[in-house]
């Protein structure tokens, strides 16, 4: 099973992915803004990272300026977890290295885990799960 | 003598009209530019120069499409075709229309034009050019579009929370429930999937209309992203009892290079009408029939059907048809409207057959690569 690294603000739904990710056998550490993600990542090195766009003191984006995941880490795939589809953020994050981008209202619990599953092996899935 | 005397008398009159004409065409509140048939300016506004922040000297005589430059939305010029003032000159019709002209200093402002042909006999021998600065309106529209996705956003989080956490309790995450549970918690989910499409509905509504949705293509397969659309509506349609297919007419997986996003939301608010306007036990069907250069999809109903003097207004913004209306009373009129922006925005077309009281049938196209410019980077992800 593998380490994930959650960066989202909202403590409810922070909460509810480690519920989800660690119901799976996932070891999860939490994050609540980009700053404190990468605070986390000096004594934590995971697998995948879980990452909300729009968070206060340090987005998704900034953290992915700081986080060099097209080099140091290109091992860590980035999974984009936002509410803004269609908008030119996620182009940019992708442009920055991240992996993939769903979106959270739109997402299930199941589907979560099973996306993040894909992710870790690296299987092509469907970019828009129910 | 007499005859002297008319003639001078007229001569003034035609003088006293002329200074009329002048002070008339200068008074006009907005700019406003005439020409001859050339296309060469022959008379120019005190307004016209201000916005343009040129002199009357420099416009006079000059060739109005190379003096006067329009430019796009991304800074690219017009081609004279396509300018307003020749679509004038070529249809004989008054040309309404948004663009861009660049003032003399070489700042470039957004402008609302009225081109009208001057026409004599029949022939155009002139035209002339009302337009205004809309800089304020754009800036509004601008604010209007933050405003509208910065409060979509807002509205989402919580809303994330609530499916989110429902889902955990319907999938057992915080143990058993019993029927009466599960029945409340679908409905909850309920809700908050139809206030989720209208949040998704608003925002892409505002985005299309400010043109900033942003086009991310992958290569796809059309049917498995049918077949998850449907899946999706599964709940909704086994409620009416009505089927749900997908039906290909290839052999072979039918892959575009398109917006995955984008096509589902398309194929989504097609389906979902289907069913919304279907009556118990009938059939939504989505075909995919892979062409040369495109592929062609439609999505068919045994529903309600669109009166005939609707069907023009369609696509229109806010229309919901009678029929329509006195059966299902949610509904924003925005879907279809949405549909055909997206669609476009893929370089894709929309059309319809529809009979009352036996169905309709929405057929839209999509290029098996989409080419734009506002395409910047494409995912790592194949179907």
């Amino acid at each position: 099973m593998a380490n994930i690294l959650v960066v989202e603000d909202d403590k409810d739904l922070n909460n509810a992915y480690k519920i989800i990710l660690e119901s799976e056998g996932h070891s999860v550490e939490a994050a609540f803004n980009g700053q404190e993600a990468l605070k986390k990542l000096e004594d934590f090195e995971p697998d995948l990272i879980l990452l909300d766009l729009l968070m206060p003191i340090m987005g998704g984006l900034e953290f992915l300026q700081h986080y060099d995941l097209l080099g140091k880490h290109k091992d860590v795939k980035v999974l984009i977890f936002t509410n803004m589809e269609n908008s030119p953020e996620v182009t940019e994050a992708y442009d920055l290295g991240a992996h993939r981008c769903i979106i959270k209202s739109w997402t299930a619990p199941q589907n979560l885990a099973r996306v993040v599953t894909d992710t870790l092996e690296n299987k092509a899935v469907s970019s828009t799960p129910a | 003598m007499e005859q002297n005397n008319i003639q001078s008398e007229d001569t003034l009159k035609f003088e006293q009209q002329e200074v009329l004409a002048e002070a008339l065409f200068n008074s006009i509140g907005d700019g406003a530019i005439a020409t001859d048939e050339f296309g060469k300016i022959t008379r120019i506004n005190p307004t016209a120069l201000r916005i343009l922040g040129y002199t009357e000297r420099e416009m006079i005589g000059s060739w109005f499409p190379k003096k006067i430059i329009a430019l796009t939305d991304n800074e690219t010029p017009i081609n004279l075709i396509d300018r307003p003032i020749t679509k004038a000159f070529l249809t004989g019709r008054t040309i309404i229309e948004k663009t861009y002209y660049r003032k003399k200093n070489g700042q470039k402002i957004p402008v609302a034009v009225t081109v009208s042909p001057i026409m004599l006999a029949n022939k155009p021998v002139g035209a002339i050019e009302v337009f205004r600065d809309i800089t304020l309106e754009f800036e509004v529209d601008r604010m209007k579009s933050d405003f509208i996705s910065l409060a979509s956003h807002q509205l989402r989080t919580p809303l994330s929370a609530i499916k989110t956490y429902s889902h955990m309790l319907l999938d057992g995450y915080m143990g058993e429930i019993n029927d009466a549970q599960r029945k409340s918690l679908r409905t909850i989910l309920s809700a908050a999937n139809r206030m989720n499409e209208l949040i998704s509905t608003l925002l892409n509504v505002t985005r299309i209309e400010s043109g900033t949705i942003t086009i991310t293509p992958k290569t796809v397969n059309v049917e498995k992203i049918a077949e998850e659309v449907n899946k999706e509506h599964g709940l909704l349609a086994s409620d009416k009892n009505i089927s749900l297919a997908v039906q290909s007419r290839s052999k072979q997986p039918c892959l575009i290079k398109t917006d995955t996003l984008i096509l589902k939301e398309v194929l989504s608010n097609l389906v979902s009408n289907g069913i919304k306007y279907t009556p118990e036990g009938g059939k939504v069907t989505v075909d995919i029939q892979s062409r040369r250069n495109d592929v062609l999809i439609s999505v068919h109903d045994t529903g309600l059907g669109i009166p005939k003097y609707s069907q023009e207004n369609v696509f229109t913004k806010f229309f919901r048809a009678h029929n329509v209306v006195k059966q299902e009373t949610s509904g924003t009129g925005l879907g279809l409207y949405l549909v055909k922006g997206l669609l476009e925005s893929l370089g894709g077309k929309i059309w319809f057959e529809s009979t009352e009281d036996k169905g309709t049938t929405f057929f839209f196209t999509l290029p098996k690569s989409l080419r734009s410019q506002q395409i910047t980077t494409e995912a790592m992800e194949h179907a």
